[in-house]
């Protein structure tokens, strides 16, 4: 199976295999989209592929695109049923493959330039922008997407998730944290020049364009979504700059980022499950330009309590990319995982324990990276834990993490506006903090006297024993395991 | 008759009788509903006094039990010149 080269093949194939619903009756941009999506998330249900929006004939939605595994898998071109393993074990065959250069195609072959608004045309109002959350600070133009910058000088491409809000017609306002990519950007070279930022903003991408927008990965994003592919992405230039954005996008917004004006953004609901961050000034993007595809489908994500796409995939990717920065590194990790659950907060690393400091050396590699802003805890459990399974960590982590010796607090590290812990000051100046929790034996303790014994079906009886009880199991009277 | 909506932290914020600047949003149905502009107004609380109407919302989306007539005196241009 083919990985689904647009947000419409993607459609197709999850209501193929049962995990989009298309929904015939109108329903309102106000809220009630929103809602629909917020509940898909929260009963894991397929997602809601919504064709008639009230106030806007011939648009859809889609929402909740990569809420699941499932989903993710069908959007990597897998079996749906493929587990998580799997599913993280082809990310990292693919993306440590060839890199694949996008294809920069004619506008005449570009579905998204089937129509165009410039000058006084261009009002975000005519696209069914949704109220995500009742008491959202307003309509959210980009929830699910990418804004497509180039860095000034070094000519490198960035593709990411930045959240947009509609302030007015032509105006959106958007959280850009000062570590990112833009942010760094705006901060170091436009706001000293007083140089406005070319912008454009792509909605309704190919899933695996959507991942690659937020995986945390070194590699540029057109060339990841060739990579995640297995052939070139299709790019197509912008209408009013030198930007170039996916062909096959639904809605492209094309403009400006204007470094020294700032609006009013948020509050938002958020990944973490909250609305965290204050509404404040935020960074404005001017809007020149709408081009987008006929019966244009706009793509919503929900963010709230677990679990939506913000949590699902960016815990699949940091996580992924955590084990290969690590790995490069010569750490003896088994695996990296972050449950969804944690809202991206908790890195949990399963490692071979063979020589001291080894928890406190991932956890400085870590919160060190680039990835680091992103989560706030690191759990380093051994190799004897399986990291997918919740239950064993947490067990581990209550009988052997040390309280006073096992937990490691690193002060003044970045963070977010949206961690609900940050008090008011760290929440306004991206401040945070860090721990990582050593649920590791020490490796001075002596392996027969000091270390305790795992008291499990698996770990205390001889083979021969769990063979026989487990085949005897049904005989005993019990129902089967399944 | 016009219905706005205003976010602040504190509705202390928003004093009545005395020109203010407030960043306000429509609720008027339609599809511009919920877009904002910058604007001069005079508040009552009084729900008769001035024939537009304003709810509050706070700082995380909470809507507010203080309600307010509101008479619009005019937009405000916060956006510096050299991008109009």
């Amino acid at each position: 199976m083919a990985a689904p080269r647009s947000n419409r093949e993607f459609i197709e194939a999850c209501v193929k295999s049962g995990d989009a619903v298309r929904i015939k009756q109108e329903v309102d941009w106000e809220n009630e989209a929103g809602a629909i999506v917020r509940r898909a998330c929260e009963l894991a249900a397929p997602a809601p592929f919504m064709e008639k929006i009230k106030d806007y004939p011939g648009f859809s939605y889609f929402g909740a695109p990569l809420s699941t595994y499932r989903r993710m898998a069908i959007s990597m071109g897998m079996d749906p049923a493929s587990s998580l393993p799997e599913i993280g074990r082809e990310y990292v065959k693919r993306t440590n493959g060839e890199v694949v250069p996008p294809v920069l195609v004619d506008r005449k072959d570009a579905p998204c330039k089937e129509n165009i608004l410039k000058g006084a045309d261009v009002d975000l109002c005519k696209l069914p922008v949704p109220l995500v959350h009742d008491g959202d600070g307003g309509r959210y133009v980009g929830t699910w997407h990418a804004v497509v910058t180039k860095h000034p000088v070094r000519g490198d491409v960035n593709w990411g998730m930045y959240r947009q809000m509609m302030w007015d017609s032509r105006t959106m306002s958007g959280a850009v944290f000062p570590f990112s990519d833009l942010g760094k950007a705006l901060n170091d070279y436009y706001l000293p020049r007083g140089e406005t930022c070319p912008f454009a903003t792509a909605i309704g991408l190919s899933p695996l364009a959507a991942m690659a927008a937020c995986a945390p990965s070194p590699i540029p994003e057109p060339e990841l979504v060739g990579m995640l592919a297995g052939e070139p992405a299709r790019l197509v230039k912008c209408e009013t700059n030198d930007l170039e954005v996916p062909a096959d996008a639904e809605i492209i917004l094309e403009g400006e980022i204007f470094p020294d004006y700032k609006v009013e953004e948020g509050p938002f609901g958020e990944y973490t499950g909250y609305r965290t961050s204050p509404r404040d000034f935020r960074v404005t993007f001017r809007v020149n330009c709408i081009t987008y595809r006929n019966n244009a489908t706009m793509t919503i994500s929900n963010m709230g309590v677990p679990q939506d796409e913000g949590q699902l995939l960016r815990s699949f990717s940091l996580g992924l990319e955590l084990e290969k920065l690590l790995k490069s590194q010569g750490i003896p990790v088994t695996g990296v995982y972050m449950h969804p659950r944690s809202t991206h907060h908790m890195m949990i690393v399963g490692v071979k324990p063979t020589y001291s400091g080894v928890a406190q050396q991932i956890g400085q590699l870590a919160f060190g990276s680039k990835l680091g802003p992103w989560f706030h805890m690191v759990m380093v459990v051994d190799d004897q834990t399986d990291i997918y399974n919740w239950d064993e960590v947490y067990h581990a982590f209550c009988t052997r993490c040390h309280p006073e010796n096992g937990i490691h607090i690193y002060r003044n590290a970045p963070g977010t506006p949206l961690y609900p812990f940050a008090t008011p000051h760290e929440r306004k100046y991206s401040i945070g903090s860090k721990v990582v929790f050593d649920c590791l034996w020490p490796t001075d303790w002596d392996r027969i006297n000091d270390v305790p014994t795992l008291v499990s079906f698996k770990n205390v009886y001889p083979k021969d024993v769990q063979e026989k009880v487990t085949s005897n199991w049904t005989a005993y009277g019990y129902p089967p395991v399944k | 008759m016009n219905q706005w909506e205003v976010y602040v932290n504190d509705v202390k914020e928003l004093a009545e009788d005395a020109e203010i600047e407030l960043t306000i949003r429509t609720l008027n149905a339609g599809i511009h509903k919920y877009t904002y502009k910058r604007v001069r107004a005079q508040l009552s609380s009084d729900l008769k006094k001035h024939a537009d109407q304003l709810q509050v919302r706070l700082g995380r989306g909470q809507l507010s039990n203080s309600r307010f007539s509101i008479k619009v005196l005019g937009e405000v241009q916060r956006m510096p010149a050299k991008y109009l």
